[in-house]
């Protein structure tokens, strides 16, 4: 009596489980992907490693570097909740690596995401406080990939480099390095779209960024490669960390159809 | 139940073999440290359980903290500057030479306790002990690499892939797997059996004067050197310079508050880890207790519990040294399963 009991109990553990792992899995191919696009400018024009730009302040600078993290998405919906994208603590799934020099680096999908109407993104240049102090990480976040910090241990959330002539330091080097600790340099971008976005079953969208690097030095601080050639230590990078933020804006957002995802992955 | 009868014919067999003195010291060199709070010690800061402590992984570990493969050249090991015999210091070094003999600016600290350390460094600019490695592997005057420099020879290697896939169950050498191996043999490297440590259990007596030394020792120094770890892992600025020249904590903290101050560190094996403080200027406990005594250089960031020294008559001082003297934990540093192997 006592084992057809058993039997019986385990056959609707089983039933459970597989009600339970049949929704988590329901679930996870609920929804589409969100596909996002960066493109680096200066103004309107395509960024160009090596070539040279002009401040409104009439300084000069060049990038022959530009890489960061981008982490934390989250989708604003109509009624202000929110789609929290996921990320997982033994991956580095939700943690992005953009590389100018990286084409495959700057298009990258989120998701996937329920159906809905979304009026904004949100996302965090950097990454975030626990899983910069968490440990050895893989994938995007394995420190091999020289976006780690040695002297301060954690991310390099923003790597800027390039020249100045105004630059005292050696070769006109400009070196603006964001990362660290206590007072974290990571930054929150929040970007509104202009329409809101349906997701359904059958449609996604393609967020096409700018990131336009101009206003790294006419942002919220005006940065001067005269008086900072190098900006590294905490407070230095505080500044450099606010105009990062303010790099980013939607240029235009398209409707991407189901059959269009699966050709881009 | 029939099977496994023969098996049983064999135990007393086993349990004969294990009793003999050679099979003991081979057990006692080969097994597996595992990471075990001593009695009124807090929790670890460092979890292992999501590196759980396995004899391959440790083994690994222990195999790669002597290896010089992980320094550009193939000079350095982690083991060439923190010696077992000195409580992984390096005895008789101010500083330590890295690849092609370039000096650090430093003295290399004894390696012990790491698991219950909240950040590593002098300066505490490394936050947590998996990430600890890749400062002195990319330090240009220690090891002079890079992680990603290790990992592509290690994988390039002819033993480590096959002893990474024993370690974590399946083939791959990254960069994760490394340092956890790594944290693995450091992170258990615990000191917890010295002369005081049995003292404090009740099973030791102390001599009237490290009875004495033990007073002293907790009236004037244990504010900071805070038993049972012997520090309280804050930055202090212990009055070595009028105008510190090396600016410690504030390098990491971009405070001015934080110029000169350093951690405060553990006063466990001190009679084994000369030369000491962070620039390894003193040769001798003598020196650094004369220090305490007389030495201290005023300075904006001075600790106040300084400002008026620690003056000790020569009767104090005689015991104090000799209570500092009951922290050498001999049998953690002649603990076989922390030496160099050559298997």
């Amino acid at each position: 009596m006592k084992n057809r009991m058993n039997l019986a109990a385990r056959h609707l553990a089983a039933a459970w489980l597989l009600l339970l792992a049949g929704c988590g899995h329901g679930a996870a191919q609920n929804g589409l992907p969100l596909r996002i696009e960066i493109s680096h400018v200066v103004g309107e024009a395509p960024l160009r490693l090596g070539d040279s730009y002009k401040t409104s302040a009439g300084d000069g600078w060049s990038a022959e570097r530009l890489r960061y993290y981008l982490s934390n998405f989250r989708l604003r919906r109509a009624d202000s909740t929110w789609f929290v994208n996921p990320q997982s603590a033994d991956s580095s799934r939700g943690y992005f690596l953009v590389d100018e020099a990286d084409a495959a680096s700057k298009q990258f999908q989120i998701g996937p995401i329920p159906e809905g109407t979304y009026s904004g993104i949100e996302f965090l240049v950097g990454v975030d406080a626990a899983r910069n102090s968490a440990g050895a990480q893989t994938g995007t976040l394995d420190p091999a990939r020289g976006m780690f910090w040695t002297w301060n241990t954690g991310y390099i959330f923003f790597q800027f480099e390039g020249h100045s002539p105004q630059s005292s330091d050696a070769e006109h080097a400009l070196t603006y390095h964001t990362g660290g600790g206590a007072d974290s340099p990571a930054r929150s971008v929040f970007l509104q779209f202009q329409t809101p976005v349906q997701v359904t079953a059958e449609n996604s969208a393609e967020l096409h960024l700018y990131a336009d690097l101009s206003r790294l030095f006419d942002g919220a601080h005006a940065l001067r490669p005269a008086t900072l050639p190098t900006a590294m230590d905490p407070k230095a990078a505080a500044e450099v960390a606010d105009n990062s933020a303010g790099l980013f804006r939607i240029d235009h957002i398209h409707k991407l159809p189901k059959a269009g995802l699966a050709q881009g992955q | 139940m029939k099977r496994s009868t023969p098996w049983l014919f064999a135990l007393p067999l086993l349990g004969m073999l294990a009793a003999m003195p050679w099979a003991q010291a081979w057990m006692t060199a080969h097994a597996t440290p595992r990471l075990q709070v001593p009695e009124g010690w807090p929790v670890p800061r460092y979890d292992f359980a999501g590196n759980p402590v396995t004899s391959a992984g440790f083994a690994l570990g222990r195999r790669l903290f002597y290896d010089p493969i992980l320094s550009r050249d193939g000079s350095i090991a982690c083991g060439s500057c923190h010696q077992q015999f000195a409580a992984f210091a390096h005895l008789d070094h101010r500083v330590s030479h890295g690849i092609g003999g370039v000096n650090g600016k430093r003295n290399t600290p004894g390696l012990f306790n790491l698991a219950w350390q909240p950040d590593l460094m002098w300066d505490g600019s490394v936050h947590h002990l998996e990430l600890q490695p890749v400062a002195p592997m990319s330090n240009p005057v220690e090891m002079g690499g890079s992680l990603a420099l290790a990992v592509d020879k290690l994988r390039r290697n002819a033993r480590y892939p096959e002893l990474f896939a024993q370690a974590f169950g399946s083939p791959g050498v990254d960069s994760q797997r490394l340092l956890r191996a790594l944290a693995q043999f450091t992170g258990t490297l615990v000191s917890a059996d010295s002369r005081y440590d049995r003292f404090v259990k009740g099973k030791e007596a102390f001599t009237p004067q490290e009875r004495d030394g033990l007073d002293l020792f907790r009236e004037h120094c244990a504010s900071c050197h805070r038993e049972p770890l012997f520090s309280d892992f804050s930055y202090r600025n212990n009055g070595l310079d009028a105008a510190p020249r090396d600016a410690g904590r504030a390098v990491v903290s971009g405070r001015d508050e934080d110029q000169g101050r350093f951690r405060v560190p553990s006063l466990r094996n001190i009679a084994l880890t000369a030369p000491y403080m962070h620039d390894g200027r003193y040769d001798s406990l003598e020196q650094v207790l004369d220090h305490y005594s007389g030495g201290i250089q005023p300075s904006p960031t001075l600790d106040p519990s300084l400002a008026h020294g620690v003056p000790l008559s020569p009767d104090q001082r005689t015991a104090l040294l000799a209570f500092l003297d009951t922290l050498t934990d001999e049998s953690f540093v002649h603990d076989r399963r922390f030496a160099e192997t050559h298997d």
